[in-house]
């Protein structure tokens, strides 16, 4: 039974998208439900297989194939936290487009691009396969490119072609870093290699070429130049590649190969830290100078990467569990600021915060939720973010990074300047621009979020306890 | 339902309940508003001298748990704060009675209360760490209800108690590290190697919330921007009950200290600086409130010298000054209210002379005046005895600073006093009225206690505060009674007494009440210091704003420079690269062929090193 569930929740977006474009021909609203359905096929599928992993079963498919090639899906602590909070996300983003590329062309494309996106970010997190996990990572990269230069501008294009080149370099790096794993296991089967490898740590040269990959992927300096550019996309996109999937698909294999596969070298737990820490500072400071209000949250994301980084990099159950809800947190929050910014750049038709104000005595629903997701990001009780920044601050002190932790204490510090910044500039002060308040089911997607925001931290038992099942998986404890 | 869990939900249910209450029925809201902050004042009172824990499984790991503990020193605090809930929430039912914000400021204050009693009950870290920095959020709302400017301090409060608490939050991580659990008050650890940083950090955290310098200054913009209510149930009054207990169980739970420890001498001489440096501020103002607010800032400055004394009078001292402070600061900053109130300002040039209008007020005022300069027998002098006691055992220098502080501390009382109530009435305040009664009350009753406190200081020392240090610590004393020391007392008589010469000597000089200390706010140095600070240029957040700017600025240009290498530097080479590659292949024979022959030898090459 688990075992279909777990092919429904993959196949189900990735084919049914192909159906999107055909459908939209019979009806606007037919394709519109029809996308979401296939999204929530997903977050259901993944749901229904809870209670089995807390029943201590892993449910896994697995077909074997010549040459050490297999298809094998499992669907592990990791994975179903993961594809839940994926598709949480993406299917109240859905929601949101519904309102918000009503008035744009292309929308069967779009509907196309993005269940798309949605189902091989599934098979990417469910694969258990070096070769099936790279299908749909590229697969991801091919749907970004296309989401990102959806408006057809001529500098659009330029920019979704530099994410996609940016991407797409490192993947190929990381492909080099699989086939050298081969090489040395002859399997590119993840149980297969862990056996294999047992703890003797893999090259570093070898890691390096796989954080090409994962940097790149997650836009984490000195590669993450791509996302802020990639604010020309349409804001639900936004909201999908930089705050729900795109960028969570890095830290995921992050997660799944070096903290659940390979054993690394142990100059890695002082070397990754770093990276983070200054990928979370610099881009910080730079949200703190930005004057575009998707630029700012962009860079952002960027810094919260960091955050997630540094916990699945302290090696600790604590900080890795921290990071697990990091990225559910993240996801909430950020998905909500990106969509309240996609209805104020709708309603102002700009995103310079320079010529914005004043908005909050017009659209106050949209205003109170971009702060409660701020504050969430900020990491204030009682929201979600509180405990996970706590939890990833612990695990990182745990593990003897002390000097590290106090450079995240810098960015934390930035976290709560620059988003009051982008706060008052928007909402507060007096502004020359008119505005609304966006469609009903807009606002009402920004404040769901809002509201999970809450809801994750008041009801912090409930994420918490399957986390720490997910951790005591993934570290074999 | 846990009893224990009473004083946290009452409060909250109450806010989410005026929240739902229509407004056109009149009182109903604020009705429900007293009846709220009563109930948790009856359940405060009466778990007093209970014992009771409380633990459920929470963000997991068995270490980061919900639990709570009411024992004697959490329920004196949260009976402390719902006593102080209560006679506030009623004295704002009358004065926010037809403001447009008193809707979301019961809301906010009563979500406070409950964080605060969440706060002081747990005994887990993460707990506390929870409900404390859920109260970033009140006080944000609070202050920014204020009005239009009010924002700008509200996000300024939230940005400096926020860096506090972040500190917070990594001195709690490496405590729990070392003491290997979040549990406080199971294991003392010592501040040998990262113990010292953890234990930095966590007084960051309780001296910032309680308004200790250097992290004051938003306070004496709130006096300004925020309702008048916020600045005496907060920084008046709740903020430095929670400060000066997290305060206290860091010393006295969490570390074991020397009293030789840099950790002592560190906290004295934040608490020295505090006192000087704030009353010198209060001293100049010409605010009633502004004014206020710099006390609010300088008294804690005593508590954390006393309990940074480490010995127990000096402890004693701390927490009873806190207590003290808590009574008179916020019935000060109620008895400005009533003075905005009935005048329409509390701009000490436009008042003058309105004493007799306001009795009352004016005789609250006196009391409360008396006590914070601490004259006896009001209770602010048995405190600030026992503080200079513990004081002086530890170093002259840190005794000086606290009596310096006394005699400006009276000063700036007798100023205050002589300008708003003393003197000519102003033609303006001609109309000016006594404030109603639902306002009265609870000053009249909370000058009460500053009596009762002072003459019977034995019910407060010997029945809430000793038992805090336990009979080990005390080792047979008693700290209750008339001052042990009779020469500090004798001392502290004279530096009143200077007070008054130098008010008279001031107003003689100037012939006005408020001009009284002109010759200390414009004397050499001293004039050319206040200036600039009164353009902000010595106040922490902007220094540290400006350092933040030169950081930000700097990250971006490395962003810029990075950026350059994908859109400017790589897209060159690559054109350069393709252009030089198009090059050879221009259709000459020539270089066709010398490209194959160039091969061809590379290859023989090849086959022969194989070979």
């Amino acid at each position: 039974m688990e075992n279909n569930y777990l092919l429904a929740i993959i196949f189900v977006p990735v084919f049914g998208s192909i159906l999107l474009p055909l459908a939209g021909r019979i009806s606007e609203r037919l394709r519109n439900w029809l996308a979401l359905t296939f999204v929530c096929v997903s977050l259901a599928g993944s749901g229904l297989l809870v209670p089995a992993l807390f029943a201590g079963k892993v449910p896994t498919i697995s077909v074997a194939l010549p040459l050490g090639f297999n298809f094998v899906l499992v669907a592990d602590g990791l994975a179903v936290f993961m594809a839940l909070v994926s598709s949480l996300v993406g299917a109240i983003i859905v929601l949101y487009s519904f309102g918000y590329i009503s008035h744009y062309d292309n929308r069967n494309e779009y509907y196309f691009m993005v269940v798309l996106f949605l189902g091989s970010m599934m098979g990417l997190v469910y694969s258990a396969n070096l070769i099936l996990l790279f299908l749909f990572w590229e697969i991801t990269a091919i749907a970004s490119w296309r989401l990102i230069g959806f408006f057809r501008e001529k500098t659009h294009v330029i920019r979704a072609d530099k994410a996609f080149l940016i991407t797409v370099f490192g993947a190929l790096a990381m492909l080099i870093g699989f086939i050298y794993i081969y090489g040395k296991t002859g399997s590119f089967d993840l149980a297969v290699i862990k056996a294999a490898l047992k703890s003797n740590p893999i090259p570093d040269f070898v890691v390096a070429l796989i954080l090409l990959g994962i940097l790149s992927k997650s836009a984490t300096l000195p590669f993450h130049t791509w996302l802020p550019d990639a604010g020309v996309a349409p804001s639900p996109v936004t909201a999908l590649l930089h705050a729900a999937v795109l960028v969570k698909i890095g830290v995921y294999v992050f997660a799944r190969l070096f903290v659940v596969t390979f054993p690394v070298g142990t100059v890695w737990l002082t070397a990754m830290p770093i990276i983070a820490a200054v990928s979370a500072i610099v881009s910080a400071g730079a949200a703190l100078v930005e004057t575009d209000m998707k630029r700012i949250i962009a860079y952002s994301t960027v810094s919260q990467i960091g955050f997630i980084f540094l916990g699945f990099a302290v090696g600790n159950g604590v900080g890795v569990a921290g990071a697990l809800l990091f990225i559910l947190m993240h996801g909430l929050a950020k998905g909500g600021l990106f969509l309240c910014a996609g209805i104020v750049e709708q309603n102002t038709k700009t995103k310079d915060i320079t010529k914005m104000g004043g908005l909050f005595a017009t659209m106050p629903v949209t205003a109170i939720s971009f702060l409660a997701c701020s504050f969430s990001i900020m990491g204030v009780p009682p929201f979600g973010g509180f405990f996970s920044k706590y939890l990833v601050f612990a695990g990182a002190v745990n593990s003897g990074q002390t000097f590290i932790t106090m450079t995240f204490l810098v960015g934390a510090l930035l976290t709560i300047l620059y988003l009051f910044r982008l706060f008052n500039a928007i909402f507060l002060g007096e502004g020359a621009l008119t505005s609304k308040e966006g469609s009903k089911l807009m606002v009402a997607s920004v404040a769901v979020l809002a509201i999970l925001s809450l809801l994750s931290g008041i009801y912090i038992k409930y994420p918490s306890d399957f986390v720490q099942m997910a951790v005591k998986q993934m570290m074999g404890i | 339902m846990d009893a224990i869990l009473l004083p946290i939900y009452i409060p909250i249910a109450t806010a989410l309940l005026v929240l739902f209450v229509p407004k056109k029925v009149r009182g109903v809201r604020e009705a429900v508003v007293l009846a709220g902050t009563l109930a948790n004042l009856i359940v405060a009172v009466s778990l007093f001298k209970s014992d009771l824990s409380y633990s459920i499984p929470w963000a997991g790991f068995g270490a980061f748990e919900f639990n709570l503990r009411l024992y004697h020193y959490s329920a004196f605090t949260i009976g402390a704060a719902a006593a102080f809930g209560f006679l506030i929430s009623l004295y704002t039912c009358v004065f926010a009675l037809n403001k447009s914000y008193s809707k979301y400021f019961y809301v906010y204050f009563l979500a406070s209360l409950s964080f605060l009693n969440g706060a002081a009950l747990s005994s887990n870290l993460l707990a506390v760490l929870f409900f404390w920095e859920a109260l970033l959020m009140t006080q944000f709302g609070m202050i920014a209800l204020g009005g239009k400017s009010a924002f700008k301090t509200a996000t300024k409060a939230f940005i400096i108690v926020g860096l506090s608490d972040l500190c917070m939050m990594i001195g709690m991580a490496i405590y729990g590290h070392i003491a290997g659990t979040f549990n406080i008050g199971t294991n003392a650890i010592s501040l040998a190697g990262f113990g010292g940083l953890a234990f930095t950090f966590l007084i960051i955290g309780a001296i910032a919330k309680s308004g200790s310098m250097p992290f004051h200054s938003w306070i004496p913009d709130a006096a300004i921007d925020a309702p008048l209510p916020f600045m005496a149930i907060f920084p008046g009054a709740l903020e430095k009950i929670l400060g000066i207990y997290f305060l206290a169980r860091i010393s006295l739970d969490m570390f074991k200290l020397d009293l030789n420890s840099w950790a002592s001498y560190m906290l004295m001489t934040i608490g020295a600086i505090t006192i000087i440096f704030a009353v010198m501020m209060a001293l100049v103002q010409k605010d009633y409130k502004k004014l206020l607010s710099y006390h609010a800032i300088s008294q804690i400055g005593y508590m954390v010298l006393g309990i940074g004394t480490l010995v127990p009078v000096g402890i004693i001292g701390g927490i009873f000054h806190m207590i003290n402070n808590a009574m008179y600061k916020s019935c000060l900053f109620l008895t400005g209210g009533a003075v905005e109130r009935g005048a329409g300002t509390t701009n000490l040039e436009k008042l003058g002379g309105i004493g007799k209008r306001m009795p009352v007020t004016f005789i609250c005022f006196i009391v409360t005046a008396l006590s914070i300069s601490g004259v006896p027998p009001f209770n602010g002098f048995f405190s600030k005895e026992l503080v200079y006691d513990g004081a002086l055992e530890r170093g002259r220098i840190f005794y000086l600073a606290a009596v310096i502080g006394s005699f400006f501390t009276a000063a700036s009382f007798l100023k205050l006093g002589h300008a708003a109530f003393l003197g000519k009435l102003d033609k303006r305040n001609d109309k000016v009225r006594e404030a109603p009664a639902a306002m009265l009350v609870p000053m009249v009753i909370i000058a009460g206690a500053c009596i009762l406190f002072g003459v019977y200081n034995a019910l407060p020392i010997k029945f809430l505060i000793q038992p805090i240090l336990g009979p080990g610590r005390l080792e047979g004393h008693d700290y209750s009674g008339f001052p042990a020391n009779t020469m500090l007392v004798i001392i502290s008589v004279v530096v009143l007494i200077g007070a008054v010469l130098n008010h008279i000597y001031g107003v003689k000089k100037t012939g006005k009440g408020i001009s009284a200390v002109d010759h200390i706010h414009y004397a050499p140095v001293l004039g050319w210091i206040y200036s600039r600070a009164e353009k902000g240029y010595f106040d922490p957040y902007n220094i540290g704003y400006s350092a933040i700017d030169l950081l930000s600025v700097a990250a971006a240009w490395t962003d810029k420079a990075i950026d350059w290498v994908y859109n400017s530097f790589i897209v060159t080479v690559t054109d350069q690269a393709s252009a030089a590659i198009r090059g050879m292949h221009n259709g000459s024979y020539k270089l066709y062929i010398l490209w194959s022959l160039g091969a061809a030898a590379l290859i023989v090459i090849f086959l022969i090193r194989a070979i």
